[in-house]
C-alpha cells in the first residue's frame, strides 16, 4: 500500500529539518527527503555560525512534548516519531493536486545494508579509490566506500559506485557481509545485443565472460525482439544505432511495450552523434525521449565497457523507486556554493583558485578553521603548511556580477566573512592580521552592524572598500594583491591566504527538481516566488522554504521555512476539510512505581567485533549478580528488526519494570525503546541502552588488527594479561553496572499532569504582521483574538504606495484588512490595550481593555506580539522644517499622489543611513535603500534625465533586491559613498538644499544644489517596554524584542507561548514583516493542535518538605520555570517551561530540588559503580 | 577474577611491578561532549580506557558534591566538560559549571586534594577528536601525579 504523509519536504538541510519539524509537531505525517548520504545540509560542514560564533542547532528540537524526539546534537541526526527519513533520495514525479499529491521517490543505493554495517570502517582501510572529499571542501581525499559525515547517526559507509574501481576489496573485508554488489544476480541478468557489427558481436560475450552475465548478441532488431518475445527475462538492451533508423526505433518501442521496465542503452558513435544535420544525433535525443536510458559512445573498449555496464547492472537491480501521497510538498533543497573553478562562468585563473594553494573558498576556510577538517582546526596552508597569519577575504566571489548571470546577492556572505575573521584571530591568539576587501559590507540583521564594529574596534579586523584587481603568486608561496584604496592610491599587499567569499547559486539538481515538481524558476535560477507570497511556489500546494527561494543565512532560512511550514498545514487542513483527525492516542503506561525493580540485561554480542574480544560468558555471569537484575538474556544482532523482535519476545517473558540494553550506537536504538515501551506497556524512561561495542575495540586494541600492539602493550602493562579482553570486559561490566545503577534508581511515578490547552490564540498588533499572523492561525481553524490599540486595523504598511517589486500595498494592505474583518474565527478589538496577562503555554489568561471602557477576560493557549515600528524621526537637516527636505517614505507618498512632479525637478539629492548605524541606532533598517532605489527608479521613471545623487555608506540590497540597485545605476542614479567621519554637509540657500561633500571617486570636494533633499532616516521600534513587561518578555537595548535564539528560534520568546513577529522583532520589509508573522503563527498552531502539552521525562520537581524557600533555584533557572507561589507557601515548577538543564538541583542547598531521570541517589550509585572496579585493579585481574 | 567490588583496601595500592592506571570519571553534558565522545568511539579513535563518562545533561547540573565524592570514592581524577561558552543548549549551564569549578579547585588544596585532579574544558559536539586527546593528555597527567591518597586526607 502507498503509503500517505501529510507532507513531503524535500531537503533535510536546516530549513528542511525546520519545517518537517514545524508540521510534525502538530500531528502530521512527514516525509523528509534529501539527495545527500547525509542530514543537516550544508550545516554539517560549519562548526561555527555568526553572529554567536558557535553552533546551536539543537535548539531548533522541540520543547514541549521533547521525549517525541531525539534529544541530543541535532548536527548528529534527528528522530521525531512524526518523521521519516529517507536519504539518497530525490524527488523524480509530482501529480496531482494539493491535498493529494502522487509523489514518485527514487532512492539510490549505497550498496550497504544499513541493518548491518557497524561502521567498523575495513571497507575504507582496504579501498585503493580517492577522490576529493565533499565533506571537507576538497581539501582532503576519501575512499570510493566512506562516511559522508564522520559525526552523523546512524552513520553507515556508502559506496560512491560512480568512483568505485570494482576491486571489490572492500566487500571481501567487511565482516559483517553488509556490502552488496549483487554478485548473485549477474547470471540471471540477461544482456540482448542488437548490433550489425559483427566484430562486436563476437567479442561482447568473451568481455562479459568474467562478470557472469549471459549475453545474447544479435545482428538485428527483430532477432532482438524474437528472444524478448520468446520469454527471455532480459535486464538490458544494447540497441546500436547502425541499425536503421526505422528498425531502431521499433525495436525500442516494441522491447518497451513487451518490458516496460527494460533499460535500453543505445550505442552510437560520438563523431556521428556531433553531426550537425540529423545523423545519429537527433536519432538518439529521438529515442531517448522514448524512452531509451543512456547513450554510450563507440567504438567500444573492453577496459570502458566492461565497468561501466557493470555499474548501470548495479544500479538497475539496487535503486528503488516508490511513490507516496502527500497533502503538500516544501522544497527545501538550498543552495550551492559557488564554484570558482566552475567552467564556464568561473574565474579561477583571474584569482588563482586551484592553482595557488593559498588561496580557498570560504566553505574550505571554514572546513580548515574545523576541529573535524583535515588540518584538526589548526589554521595552516594546504600544501606547505604555514601558518596563516595574514589573511584576506574577498567579498562578491559569484554575486553581484551579472555578467556571471549573479545579478544577486547571497546575503550571508558578508556576516561569514567577519565571522571567519573573527575565527582567524582567535585561532591565532590575536597574531592573525585579517582584511576584508569589500563592496559594500552589507550587514542588514538587527544587531549585525554591532557584530562588525565589535569586529571592526574591539577585535582589529581591517574592513577595505576596494576590489583588488591583480592577484599575483608572491614569494615563499604567499599572495600579493593590487588594489586602489579609498584615497585612489594604488596598493600593493601580501598575503598569506586568500579567502574567496563565494556566493550562493541554486543547486545542482534544479533543473531536474523544478521539473519533477513542476514549478518555475526566476532568472537567476532560484525558485520563483512573488515578493508579497514570498514561501509560495508557482504550483498550489507547494512552497519554498530556507534559501531555496532566495539566498539568505541562517536566521533567513528557518523564518522562510517556518512560513513555508505554516503555508503546507493551512493548505493540508484546507483540503482535507476541518480538523477532524483524531489525535494519536498516547501511549499507556503500567503504573511500576509499586514494584520492587527487576532489571532485564539485554546483550547484543553476536557482533563480528565482540567475539574477538570479549569474554562474553563472563561478562553473562557477572552481569546476572547485579542487584535488580533479574535475567541477562543474549540476542543477537540487536541492530535488526529481528534481533528486536528476540528482545521483545524476551521481554515478554521476563515481565521487567526496567530493561537495559548492551548494545552498539545507542542513539540509533532510541526510537525503538519507544517501541518496546508500546509492546510491554513501560515507559522508555525506564529503558536504557549502553554503549558497550565501542569499549570492546578502545584503549590499547585499536582495531581488529591491532591483537598484536594489544599484546605487547598488556604484557608491558599488566603482565598478567593476555591479550587485554579480560580488561575489556571489565569495562563493559563497569559502563553496564553504571547503567544498571541509573536505572535502578529512576523513578517510576507518572509525570507531572499535562497542561490543557486553551484553543484559542491572542494576537497583539493588527498590522501587516499581526493580521497575517492571525489569518494563519485563523486559516487552520482555531479562534484567534486580535487587539489592536489604533482604531482601524493596518499599521505602517499602510503608509506604503508601491513597492520595488512592483506590488500594490495599497490593494494589498485592504484585502488583508477585509479578510480579517470577515474572518469569523476572528474577533478584532480595536481601540483596545492588553492591561494584564498571566499563564503559561496552553493556558494564558489576558485581560483587554477596549476603548469603551470595556474589560474582555481572554483565554488562550498561546501569544503573539506584533506592536510594531514607525520611521524613526529625525528633525536635522531641516526636516519637519522645510519644504524641500523630505523622508523616503514622505517622498514615496508624494509621487504616488502626484505632488512631487518629478518633470519639473532639476535635481534630487538622498542621504542613507541617516541617524542610522550609529550609536543610539545602531542597526541597519532595511528597508531605507529599498526604498531609496524604489524612489529613484520611479524618479527616473517618470523624469530619466533627472540628476540623482546618493550619499550612502553601505547599499543593503541583499537578494534579489541588488537586481535594482543595478537598475538604479543603469537608469544613472550616482551613488556617492561616504564614512561616518566624512558626512555630507547640508546647508540651506534660498531655501534650497546645498549639499558639499566628499567625492572618493573624483577625490575633491563636490557641491550639490538639488530641488529635494531625501533622508532616508531607518525604522524604530513601538513602545513595546510595557507590552513586555505585562507578557514576561525581554528587549533589546534598541527596544526590539528580544528573540529565544537570534538564528535558531527566531520568532519564539525565551518564554514559551508567547511568539514575536513584524517590526517589532528588528526592521523588516513587508516581505520579511510575512515570512516572520506566518513562521510565527505556525509556532502557535503547534501548540493549540494539542489538546494538553506534557513536559518531557527529564524535568524538574520540587520536595517541598526539604526546601528552605531560599529561592536561589528561582533566580538560576535559565527559563524563568520557578518561582515563589507565596498562597500555597511552595516553589512551584512550570514543567512546560522547565527544560530540565538541572541547574536548580545544583544550586539547592538542601537537595530539595530534584530533576527527574538525575536524582541525587542514582548520580552517586552511577559513580560508585563507575570506581567499583579500577582500571589498575582490572589490568591485575 | 570474581569479584566485580573491589575491597577498599585495594583501592589506590598498585601491586609492585604493576604500572599505575588512574581512574578517571568524566561528568559530560549530554548535548556537546557525550555526543564527541561517542563520535570518538565510533570513530576508533585512540582513547585511554581509563575513562567513566557519566552524562549529565548540562554541566551547569554538576554538583561539587558528585565531583567530591567521585574523588573520595577512588578516582585519581575528575573530568567535567561540555558545550563551548555560548554553546550551552541551556543558554549559561556551562558558565555555570565554570564558577562552581573555580572555587571547587580553590577549596579542594586545602583539604589536600590537587586542584590539578580536577579539569573543565569545553568539547563541542563533532569534535571527536579533540575530546579523545583531552581524555588522553588528562589520563598521562594523572598518571604523572600518581594515585589519589584519600585515606590520609585532613578530609577523614
Amino acid at each position: 500500500m502507498k503509503k500517505e504523509y501529510g507532507a513531503l519536504v524535500v531537503g533535510a538541510g536546516i530549513g528542511g529539518i525546520r519545517s518537517a519539524l514545524d508540521l510534525a509537531e502538530t500531528g502530521l505525517k512527514v516525509a523528509l527527503i534529501d539527495a545527500r548520504p547525509s542530514l543537516g545540509g550544508i550545516l554539517a560542514q560549519l562548526d561555527h555560525q555568526f553572529p554567536s560564533d558557535h553552533c546551536g542547532m539543537c535548539k531548533m528540537l522541540p520543547l514541549t512534548q521533547r521525549d517525541q524526539s531525539s534529544q541530543y546534537c541535532l548536527r548528529k541526526g534527528l528522530f521525531h516519531k512524526n518523521i521519516d527519513i529517507y536519504l539518497h533520495t530525490e524527488l523524480s514525479n509530482l501529480e496531482g493536486d494539493p491535498g493529494k499529491f502522487q509523489a514518485t521517490l527514487s532512492r539510490r543505493s549505497t550498496f550497504i545494508d544499513s541493518t548491518r554495517c557497524v561502521s567498523c570502517g575495513l571497507c575504507a582501510e582496504v579501498c585503493p579509490a580517492r577522490v576529493p572529499s565533499e565533506f571537507n571542501a576538497g581539501l582532503a581525499q576519501r575512499t570510493a566506500v566512506y562516511l559522508p559525515v564522520p559525526h552523523n547517526i546512524p552513520n553507515h559507509y556508502v559506496v560512491d559506485l560512480d568512483n568505485c574501481q570494482r576491486c571489490w576489496r572492500c566487500y571481501e573485508a567487511c565482516p559483517t557481509k553488509a556490502i552488496d554488489f549483487k554478485f548473485e544476480q549477474r547470471k540471471d541478468f540477461h544482456i540482448v545485443v542488437a548490433t550489425p557489427d559483427e566484430q562486436l558481436a563476437q567479442d561482447f560475450p568473451l568481455w562479459f565472460k568474467d562478470e557472469n552475465f549471459p549475453v545474447h548478441p544479435t545482428s538485428s532488431g527483430e532477432d532482438a525482439l524474437k528472444l524478448l518475445a520468446e520469454g527471455l527475462d532480459c535486464g538490458l538492451m544494447l540497441l546500436d544505432l547502425d541499425l536503421p533508423q526505422a528498425e531502431a526505433e521499433r525495436t525500442l518501442r516494441r522491447a518497451l511495450e513487451l518490458r516496460p521496465n527494460l533499460a535500453v542503452v543505445l550505442l552510437a558513435a560520438p563523431g556521428k552523434e556531433r553531426d550537425k544535420d540529423g545523423g545519429k544525433d537527433k536519432v538518439a535525443a529521438a529515442l531517448l525521449k522514448l524512452g531509451a536510458r543512456e547513450v554510450l559512445a563507440k567504438p567500444l573498449r573492453q577496459a570502458q565497457a566492461v565497468p561501466w555496464l557493470d555499474k548501470l547492472f548495479m544500479r538497475l537491480v539496487s535503486d528503488e523507486s516508490f511513490s507516496i501521497e502527500v497533502g503538500a510538498v516544501i522544497l527545501a533543497a538550498g543552495f550551492e556554493c559557488y564554484d570558482p573553478a566552475a567552467s564556464p562562468g568561473g574565474c579561477a585563473d583571474l584569482l588563482l583558485y586551484g592553482s595557488h594553494p593559498g588561496v580557498l573558498t570560504s566553505l574550505e576556510f571554514e572546513r580548515l578553521a574545523s576541529p573535524t577538517g583535515p588540518s584538526q582546526g589548526l589554521l595552516t596552508r594546504p600544501g606547505d603548511g604555514k601558518p596563516l597569519r595574514r589573511i584576506a577575504w574577498l567579498q562578491c566571489v559569484g554575486s553581484r556580477d551579472v555578467k556571471k548571470n549573479a545579478d544577486l546577492c547571497s546575503s550571508f556572505c558578508c556576516m561569514v566573512s567577519i565571522k571567519q575573521a573573527l575565527l582567524a584571530k582567535r585561532r591565532s591568539h590575536d597574531e592573525a592580521e585579517t582584511t576584508i576587501f569589500y563592496m559594500d559590507m552589507r550587514t542588514n540583521g538587527r544587531d549585525y552592524q554591532r557584530y562588525r564594529d565589535e569586529a571592526e574596534n574591539e577585535a582589529g579586523v581591517r574592513f577595505v572598500p576596494a576590489r583588488p584587481h591583480t592577484i599575483l603568486p608572491g614569494p615563499d608561496g604567499d599572495i600579493l594583491v593590487q588594489y586602489f584604496d579609498y584615497a585612489g592610491e594604488l596598493r600593493e599587499e601580501v598575503f598569506d591566504a586568500l579567502v574567496l567569499a563565494v556566493g550562493a547559486r541554486p543547486p545542482k539538481s534544479m533543473e531536474r527538481l523544478a521539473q519533477a515538481a513542476g514549478i518555475e524558476v526566476n532568472d537567476s535560477g532560484f525558485c520563483a516566488t512573488k515578493y508579497l507570497s514570498p514561501n509560495r511556489t508557482s504550483r498550489l500546494g507547494v512552497f519554498a522554504a530556507g534559501a531555496f527561494g532566495e539566498p539568505t543565512d541562517i536566521r533567513g532560512s528557518l523564518i522562510q521555512a517556518g512560513a513555508a511550514a505554516m503555508g503546507a498545514s493551512r493548505m493540508i487542513r484546507v483540503y482535507h476539510g476541518p480538523r477532524d483527525e483524531t489525535p494519536e492516542a498516547e501511549p499507556e503506561y503500567t503504573d511500576v512505581s509499586r514494584q520492587v525493580p527487576r532489571v532485564l540485561m539485554a546483550l547484543c554480542t553476536s557482533c563480528p567485533t565482540l567475539e574477538r574480544n570479549v569474554d562474553s560468558e563472563l561478562l553473562h555471569q557477572r552481569m546476572a549478580t547485579l542487584p535488580g537484575v533479574v535475567k541477562v538474556v543474549d540476542v543477537q544482532r540487536a541492530c535488526t528488526r529481528e534481533g528486536w523482535e528476540a528482545l521483545r519476545q524476551e521481554a515478554e517473558l521476563a515481565a521487567p519494570n526496567r530493561v537495559l540494553i548492551g548494545a552498539c550506537l545507542p542513539y540509533v536504538h532510541v526510537p525503538r525503546l519507544r517501541e518496546l515501551g508500546e509492546a510491554l506497556k513501560l515507559n522508555p524512561a525506564l529503558m536504557d541502552v549502553v554503549d558497550i561495542h565501542t569499549a570492546s575495540f578502545s584503549g590499547r586494541d585499536t582495531s581488529f588488527g591491532g591483537h598484536a600492539a594489544c599484546l605487547a602493550s598488556c604484557a608491558t602493562g599488566a603482565g598478567a594479561c593476555d591479550c587485554g579482553e579480560g580488561a575489556r570486559t571489565n569495562e563493559m561490566g563497569s559502563l553496564l553496572a553504571m547503567a544498571a545503577a541509573k536505572l535502578l534508581g529512576a523513578d517510576p511515578s507518572t509525570l507531572p499532569q499535562a497542561t490543557p490547552v486553551s484553543p484559542q490564540a491572542l494576537v497583539v498588533g493588527g498590522g501587516l504582521a499581526g493580521m497575517t499572523a492571525a489569518m494563519g492561525i485563523a486559516d487552520q481553524g482555531f479562534k484567534v483574538v486580535l487587539v489592536e490599540e489604533a482604531e482601524h486595523l493596518g499599521g505602517q504598511a499602510m503608509n506604503l504606495r508601491y513597492t520595488l517589486e512592483g506590488d500594490d500595498p495599497v490593494r494589498f494592505m485592504e484585502d488583508l484588512v477585509e479578510q480579517v474583518e470577515k474572518n469569523p474565527n476572528i474577533r478584532v478589538l480595536k481601540d483596545s490595550r492588553v492591561v494584564l496577562s498571566r499563564g503559561k503555554a496552553g493556558r494564558f489568561v489576558t485581560v483587554v481593555a477596549t476603548g469603551e471602557g470595556m474589560a474582555h477576560t481572554l483565554h488562550h493557549g498561546a501569544t503573539i506580539l506584533a506592536t510594531g515600528g514607525h520611521e524613526a524621526k529625525v528633525y536635522e537637516y531641516g526636516n519637519r522644517v522645510r519644504k524641500c527636505v523630505l523622508t523616503q517614505l514622505e517622498l514615496e507618498q508624494r509621487l504616488a499622489a502626484g505632488s512631487v512632479d518629478a518633470s519639473s525637478l532639476s535635481g534630487v539629492a538622498m542621504i542613507q543611513c541617516w541617524r542610522s548605524r550609529e550609536e543610539s541606532r545602531n542597526y541597519c533598517s532595511r528597508v531605507c535603500c529599498q526604498g531609496a532605489l524604489k524612489n529613484i527608479l520611479m524618479l527616473k521613471k517618470r523624469n530619466p534625465g533627472l540628476p540623482v545623487y546618493v550619499f550612502y555608506r553601505d547599499i543593503m540590497t541583499t537578494g534579489f533586491a541588488e537586481h535594482y540597485y543595478t537598475e538604479a545605476r543603469r537608469s544613472g542614479a550616482i551613488f556617492i559613498r561616504y564614512t561616518p567621519d566624512s558626512r555630507p554637509q547640508v546647508d540651506f540657500k534660498d531655501d534650497k538644499p546645498v549639499i558639499t561633500a566628499l567625492d572618493p571617486v573624483l577625490g575633491a570636494q563636490i557641491e550639490l544644489h538639488p530641488d529635494l533633499l531625501v533622508l532616508s532616516s531607518g525604522v524604530e521600534p513601538g513602545d513595546a517596554a510595557e507590552i513586555a513587561d505585562l507578557f514576561g518578555v525581554g528587549l533589546t537595548s534598541d527596544g526590539f524584542f528580544q528573540e529565544a535564539e537570534s538564528k535558531w528560534r527566531p520568532v519564539d520568546f525565551l518564554k514559551h507561548g508567547i511568539f514575536a513577529c513584524g517590526l517589532a522583532l528588528g526592521p523588516a520589509t513587508m516581505r520579511d514583516s510575512l515570512l516572520s508573522a506566518k513562521a510565527a503563527a505556525q509556532r502557535v498552531v503547534r501548540i493549540l493542535s494539542e489538546k494538553q502539552l506534557s513536559c518531557g521525562n527529564v524535568v524538574a520537581e520540587v520536595r517541598d518538605t526539604l526546601c528552605s524557600r531560599c529561592g536561589r533555584c528561582i533566580s538560576v533557572c535559565p527559563y524563568g520555570a520557578r518561582a515563589l507561589d507565596l498562597d500555597r507557601d511552595k516553589i512551584v515548577v512550570d514543567e512546560l517551561l522547565c527544560q530540565g538543564c538541572g541547574s536548580c538541583m545544583a544550586a539547592c542547598p538542601n537537595s530539595a530540588t530534584v530533576l527527574r531521570g538525575f536524582h541525587d541517589e542514582q548520580v552517586m550509585a552511577v559513580i560508585d559503580a563507575a570506581l567499583a572496579v579500577q582500571p589498575s585493579a582490572a589490568a591485575r585481574l | 577474577m570474581q569479584e566485580l567490588i573491589m575491597t577498599p583496601q585495594m583501592q589506590g595500592e598498585p601491586m609492585p611491578g604493576a604500572a599505575f592506571e588512574p581512574a578517571i570519571v568524566a561528568f559530560v553534558c549530554n548535548w556537546c561532549t557525550y555526543t564527541a565522545a561517542d563520535l570518538a568511539g565510533t570513530s576508533r579513535m585512540v582513547q585511554s580506557p581509563n575513562v567513566r563518562l557519566v552524562r549529565m545533561m548540562c554541566t551547569g547540573m554538576v554538583d561539587p558534591k558528585y565531583i567530591i565524592k567521585a574523588l573520595l570514592g577512588g578516582a585519581d581524577a575528575v573530568l567535567i566538560s561540555g558545550c563551548h561558552p555560548g554553546d550551552c543548549h541551556y543558554i549559561n549551564g556551562n558558565y555555570k559549571a565554570r564558577r562552581r569549578v573555580k572555587l571547587l579547585m580553590e577549596i579542594l588544596p586545602r583539604f589536600g586534594i590537587d586542584s590539578r585532579r580536577i579539569k573543565l574544558t569545553w568539547v563541542g559536539a563533532s569534535e571527536g577528536n579533540e575530546f579523545a586527546a583531552t581524555v588522553n593528555r588528562f589520563a598521562a597527567e594523572i598518571k604523572e601525579l600518581g594515585p589519589i591518597d584519600t585515606r590520609s586526607l585532613p578530609l577523614l
